[in-house]
């Protein structure tokens, strides 16, 4: 409780013993201690900031540091897949963005985020090892690096070799997300914000669609729950696009469509669970377990509506090219 | 002469580019090397090189970046020192209320550990702060994976 709440309890119970009016001062003091209440369990749910859209001004003053920290917390489509191995879900070639044509990515907007489309699903065949289908995706990559000139840093060779193989997969998932990273990098450090930013907005579109797809055939909690959590996730994303928005008619139209989803999960719910973690020695390394736990409330009809408006971006954004 | 002077220019210029390209490309041995040795039941997710000086204050870790980490998923953070790293790589990981989830430092045994397997019942964006033991110098790589 603030100072400024117990002077004021200070002030009205002096006010109050003078008129004897002992009801009403019950009946503020109950006030008051349940609006304290409510603002304590404030502290254990995520909601977004309050404000809609984050000034131009701000969102361009974002530091590399935080842009590049924005570009980690985008859930990998490695983590998605790895999840759908876990759920026994089958691979289905039918998730995949297959109708995409390198050659007709018209504009460097256009090439940026289909490598970031591109990118997810190449996380999604790496997992399930479907390398035949991975070789085509990859000289898709090819192409669309070499169109916004960052081709130099995909070792495409390797990655078809170790695709190939089958003999390593670690090594796949690392030679793909590091030339991923780099390129991500790179185009930062020279002022091409607005194509790195691109990309990490397709990876997630992708990722998002992938996992709400899935859902509509194989329900499952643990994938629902993360479905909800990625509100924790897309304010950050619009933070990354915000200050692009007004670049041009396809940032504007990508803006306004994260925004439409934004609305979608308002009213997803997450609430936290306060615990310790728990640390024990094993095989040389520790083991830890955390007793805090997130939960997600989301209706059958919020899920739907994000499914459906995912959905409808995804494949607008590969139509449209 | 100049002509030819000229050439020998272009082919060196050619000679630079092309080992700049090729050295960029190169992925560093010794994130390969911690990759690997994350162990064969996991899958590679993310990597942080660390490479500090000496010095700084005793309470401050001098490498921060954030992540996110997911519900019902077990992480492992391998930590990986090059042979001339002065410095151990520790970690530490805070939640978003500045609350210690982990440590591979014990500061009551002074046990250094070299992963740390996170099962995580909390979505969100966390802290991972490296650092080098008593704030020596040191070259390391963070390896973050997922074990399936």
């Amino acid at each position: 409780m603030s100072f400024y709440s117990v002077f004021f309890i200070f002030v009205i119970t002096n006010r109050l013993s003078l008129m004897k009016g002992r009801v009403i001062y019950f009946a503020i003091l109950t006030v008051l201690v349940f609006s304290c209440r409510s603002a304590t369990n404030k502290t254990n749910e995520f909601i977004f900031p309050e404000a809609d859209s984050f000034p131009a001004g701000e969102a361009e003053k974002l530091s590399s540091e935080a842009i590049e920290d924005i570009s980690r917390n985008i859930t990998s489509p490695v983590e998605i897949a790895n999840l759908l191995q876990t759920m026994e879900v089958p691979f289905s070639p039918e998730y995949l963005a297959s109708s995409v044509d390198a050659n007709k990515q018209g504009t460097a907007f256009d090439r940026a985020l289909t490598l970031g489309i591109l990118g997810a699903d190449l996380g999604y065949l790496n997992m399930y090892e479907k390398t035949g289908s991975s070789i085509d995706i990859l000289s898709s990559i090819k192409k669309l690096a070499e169109g916004i000139r960052v081709g130099q840093f995909f070792d495409f060779e390797t990655i078809k070799r170790l695709s190939l193989n089958k003999s390593n997969l670690d090594s796949l998932l690392f030679l793909s997300i590091d030339s991923y990273t780099q390129i991500d990098k790179y185009l930062r450090d020279n002022n091409r914000g607005q194509l790195s930013s691109l990309i990490i907005i397709g990876v997630w579109i992708e990722g998002q669609y992938l996992a709400t797809q899935v859902i509509k055939q194989y329900p499952d909690t643990m994938l629902r729950d993360r479905i909800g959590e990625q509100k924790i996730i897309l304010n950050d994303l619009l933070l990354l696009a915000s200050p692009y928005c007004n670049l041009d008619n396809e940032f504007r139209e990508l803006c306004k469509d994260l925004q439409y989803l934004k609305e979608r999960y308002r009213d997803v719910r997450i609430t936290f669970t306060l615990g310790d973690p728990v640390s024990v020695p094993k095989d040389g390394g520790l083991v830890v377990t955390q007793t805090e736990t997130s939960n997600v409330e989301m209706t059958d009809e919020q899920l739907a509506g994000i499914t459906e408006l995912t959905s409808s971006i995804r494949n607008k954004l590969i139509d449209d090219n | 002469m100049i002509i030819s002077m000229k050439k020998y220019i272009l082919s060196l210029s050619l000679l630079f580019a092309t080992f700049l390209i090729t050295y960029g490309q190169s992925a560093d041995p010794l994130v390969s090397k911690c990759v690997m040795s994350a162990g064969q039941t996991t899958k590679y997710l993310k990597d942080f090189r660390v490479q500090l000086g000496e010095g700084g204050s005793e309470s401050d870790f001098r490498f921060k970046a954030n992540m996110s980490l997911w519900k019902n998923t077990i992480y492992r953070f391998t930590m990986c020192n090059s042979d001339d790293s002065k410095g151990q790589l520790i970690l530490t990981i805070k939640d978003k209320a500045n609350k210690t989830i982990l440590s591979s430092f014990d500061p009551e045994t002074g046990k250094i550990y070299s992963f740390v397997d996170l099962h995580c019942n909390k979505s969100g964006i966390y802290q991972l702060y490296y650092d080098f033991t008593n704030k020596q110098s040191g070259s390391a790589v963070g390896v973050i994976s997922m074990i399936r």
